[in-house]
């Protein structure tokens, strides 16, 4: 496969390889950790070379991630983890891009950014960890939690309808489209490794339960809920695609599996092509720019 | 002080041409080697509203737009409207009639000439060519050099094809013609250069893309925001190359992200915006400051507050540019005065950036980001360049480890050991998080200890004038180049006075605002703001006591302001 950056720099690491020595601070039977153990086993797969791998993440429990993988590594601001990607990655395009967050840093606050990460597809990866809650805040609905949970601002049970991150993002053109379960680190390391794999924006969503807030979505009902695409299910396809989670979510079902998948020219492609069509280089004599302003 | 200088305003609708006329008259102008220092208004609208060009001509150097016009050519009734009050016996009055749509009554002494813009270009059956007609009539009248001129108009006509520029230079022609066939009876017309031209002309906005661009720019993000779009343009023609990439993000949140991202990767980068975008920033800004990451970030200060008034001049972002951000947050903030600033400036933006790992803002404003000046040929082998400081490889890797000068060395992505995480989570020097009282008064004091330096690291503000004065003058951004003609002027009246032009606006040179304050009897602190910005900030860090002289009316002061004012103070 043709793909993105992670064939530049190989290595050969196992899965504990990627492991650094700041110990995850997650609460015991946080869906997170499995998160994690799927994105080391995906790297140690695909053979990133640490040191060409940028992970980066915004803020939130699932947004200490970067600092529990060997790596360069940026922890920034609550739903900026995208945009600050996109600066690395268009001025880095030899690098491999991984972010992560969860449901209220990318589709609420950060929200606004996801449209554009996805129609420019930029080359990276974005793993969302989506427990349809707000954890280091202690428990507020978020906007991915269904409607009936009563939580810390919602007493008498939520009034807001939940969206659905895939559905986003297919709407919005990401080239590579995913959803997963925390407690299925075969699937989930299988998908991170195609989505990493993927030249463009790729978008893999994993529901990651929270044994501490949520006690609607918990592990059991994203198992008994979750309901794998059929073998048929044609990924290149994107009408094939919003049928599939709109006929899933129809049954009350979670759509897990590889939604959809197309190739076409990245961001930074675009831009090296413009700097080839005007001749650029870094040796490009600056005179011949100061003198357009010449009366 | 004998006048040189002439200053002429075209003023009309917009959409009629308005602005094309007066970039004709600037470029001819410094073509034939004269200096010019323009002044534009324009309306927030697309079409329509009131729209002014006003071009300042010299074969000397000029520092501001002047205190009134000495020429004004109006193109319809508005703009007489809006101009009346400023005619005074010796103006010349140019004017679109018979023909036009209003019949003006000129004040006593003002020297009026009726050309018939409108219908001598609908004669040539060509609605669009009015301002060639006007510009013809100008160039008759006022002597501003017709070669060049046609030139010029060959030119940027050109393009269209042999048709359109014959029509033009047809209509230019015609009102030469109508023109001298009137009697002049006024003393106005263009002086002849003094020197070879070895100069260029840029307006603030595009001498902010090329000082960028001479500092090594890698990456340039930004979000649409007047006045402040002219940079992106700029930057979008010419950084592709020199291979470098810009992006026009989703909201000055992200454009910001950006840039700190791309920082991180090790590039030079940059965003440019106005009050608005800045105040959205402000998050990003102390990631920056806490991560130790560099950036540049021109703030184009427009009419505040919310959004104000936006295609008008004002200095009054200067609260947000020191202080803007959540926290204890440090930086270093730049002001420019004019546009060969617009570049030095913006290289040493990167510079201190670069060196000192932290958000250097570097002001300008709304008057300035328009405004086109002739400025020296900006060699760029004269701009030093600095590059960050970069880990050796030796030993084990601590991104914010405390050196001598608090300045830790970055590794970039690929540094071989460098792995480290920028984080806007308070951390010790390996960058792991950490929120003991001991480690975060260490690291505040790192982040503001690597900063004291700054002050003597930046050229000391200029002091204009020697020994001991009546009056001191402080000034910050474009206000500086009026001050300049007005302290000119003061002396040569008999009177003693000084100026003081502080380019380094944070960290603050404290002693060098007391060294010159002590020489002074008074101070005047002239700003285009409603509160003093500058004169607060002054009060809180200085013994000075300055008057604060501020005006918000979405325009600049005049020389004639400051002397006025001056002399006030000197009674």
């Amino acid at each position: 496969m043709s793909c993105a950056q992670t064939h530049l720099h190989k290595v050969e690491l196992q899965s504990k390889d990627y492991k650094t020595d700041t110990k995850p601070f997650w609460c015991p039977g946080c869906g997170d950790h499995g998160v994690l153990t799927s994105i080391y086993r995906a790297l140690a797969e695909l053979g990133v070379d640490p040191n060409y791998l940028v992970n980066i993440s915004g803020i939130g429990c699932s947004s200490r991630l970067p600092y529990f993988v060997r790596s360069f590594k940026m922890h920034t601001l609550h739903g900026r983890a995208g945009p600050v990607a996109t600066g690395v990655q268009l001025a880095r395009p030899d690098l491999a891009i991984l972010v992560n967050g969860g449901d209220g840093d990318g589709f609420s606050i950060g929200g606004g950014h996801m449209p554009h990460l996805a129609r420019k597809n930029i080359n990276m990866t974005y793993v969302l960890m989506d427990n349809r809650v707000y954890g280091l805040t202690k428990g507020q609905v978020s906007p991915t939690s269904q409607r009936q949970m009563k939580a810390y601002t919602t007493p008498y049970g939520g009034v807001e309808e939940p969206l659905d991150p895939v559905l986003y993002m297919l709407t919005y053109g990401a080239s590579f489209v995913a959803q997963t379960l925390a407690t299925n680190v075969k699937l989930t390391a299988q998908l991170i490794k195609d989505g990493m794999e993927h030249k463009g924006f790729s978008f893999i969503s994993v529901l990651s339960h929270c044994p501490t807030f949520n006690n609607i979505d918990d592990a059991k009902f994203f198992k008994e809920t979750a309901d794998e695409l059929q073998d048929q299910h044609d990924v290149t396809d994107i009408d094939a695609a919003m049928h599939a989670v709109n006929m899933t979510h129809r049954r009350g079902r979670i759509p897990v599996g590889l939604l959809y998948r197309s190739e076409r020219p990245t961001l930074d492609e675009r831009m090296a092509e413009l700097v080839k069509q005007v001749g650029g280089s870094p040796d490009y004599d600056l005179h011949k720019i100061i003198d357009l302003a010449r009366p | 002080m004998s006048k040189h200088d002439l200053i002429i305003r075209v003023a009309g609708e917009g959409g009629e041409g308005i602005i094309s006329t007066g970039d004709l008259i600037t470029q001819a102008c410094a073509r034939a080697g004269l200096e010019v220092y323009t002044f534009k208004t324009f309306p927030a609208e697309i079409k329509g509203g009131y729209a002014m060009y006003q071009t300042r001509v010299s074969p000397e150097p000029l520092y501001n737009q002047g205190d009134t016009f000495d020429v004004l050519c109006a193109f319809n009734g508005q703009a007489y409207d809006l101009n009346r009050s400023l005619l005074h016996p010796g103006t010349a009055f140019v004017y679109d009639g018979p023909g036009g749509d209003f019949e003006p009554d000129v004040p006593p002494g003002v020297h009026a000439y009726a050309i018939p813009m409108t219908q001598t270009a609908k004669e040539m059956g060509n609605i669009k060519a009015k301002n060639m007609v006007a510009l013809g009539a100008l160039s008759q009248l006022f002597d501003i050099p017709e070669q060049a001129l046609r030139e010029i108009l060959s030119a940027k006509f050109g393009k269209k094809g042999s048709t359109v520029v014959e029509g033009n230079l047809n209509a230019f022609t015609r009102g030469r013609e109508l023109a001298a066939a009137l009697t002049k009876s006024d003393p106005w017309k263009m002086e002849k250069p003094l020197h070879d031209n070895n100069s260029v002309v840029l307006s603030g906005n595009d001498a902010v893309g090329l000082g960028a661009i001479i500092a090594g720019l890698d990456f340039f993000a930004a979000y649409p925001i007047t006045p402040a779009t002219e940079i992106a343009r700029y930057v979008a023609r010419h950084l592709p190359k020199r291979g470098g990439t810009l992006i026009q993000a989703e909201d000055e949140i992200a454009s910001l992200g950006q840039v700190l991202g791309a920082s991180f990767a090790g590039k030079k980068a940059m965003t440019a915006t106005s009050g608005p975008g800045l105040a959205l920033m402000g998050e990003m800004l102390g990631m920056s400051f806490m991560s130790e990451t560099p950036c540049v970030v021109v703030d184009v200060q427009r009419g505040g507050p919310s959004t104000g008034l936006p295609t008008k001049h004002e200095q009054s972002d200067l609260f947000m540019a020191i202080h803007g951000s959540h926290g204890d947050c440090g930086r270093i903030v730049l002001s420019v005065e004019g546009v060969g600033d617009c570049i030095g400036l913006t290289v040493e933006a990167f510079n201190l950036a670069e060196k000192y790992q932290c958000p250097v803002l570097l002001l300008s404003d709304g008057s300035l980001a328009f405004s086109t000046q002739t400025i020296p040929y900006p060699e760029p082998a004269d701009y030093p360049i600095v590059a960050r400081k970069t880990w050796d490889g030796k030993g084990e890797y601590q991104r914010y480890v405390i050196t001598e000068d608090n300045i830790s060395p970055m590794a970039a992505p690929g540094t071989p050991g460098g792995m480290h995480i920028a984080t806007g989570l308070e951390h010790d020097q390996a960058g792991e998080p950490n929120y003991t009282s001991a480690n975060h008064e260490a690291m505040q004091a790192k982040r503001f200890d690597k900063l004291k330096a700054v002050v003597d690291d930046f050229a000391p503000a200029e002091v204009d004038g020697e020994g001991e004065a009546d009056l001191g003058i402080i000034a910050w951004g474009s206000t500086i180049g009026v001050v300049r003609e007005a302290v000119a002027r003061l002396r040569a009246e008999g009177h003693s006075v000084k100026g003081f032009y502080p380019k380094l606006l944070w960290p603050m040179p404290v002693e060098q605002y007391e060294a010159f304050a002590a020489t002074c009897a008074k101070i005047m602190l002239p700003e285009v703001n409603f509160l003093g910005q500058l004169a607060h900030f002054v009060r809180a860090e200085t013994t000075l006591r300055p008057v604060s002289y501020t005006i918000c009316g979405g325009l600049p002061f005049t020389p004639a302001m400051i002397v006025g004012k001056a002399k006030e103070m000197l009674k």
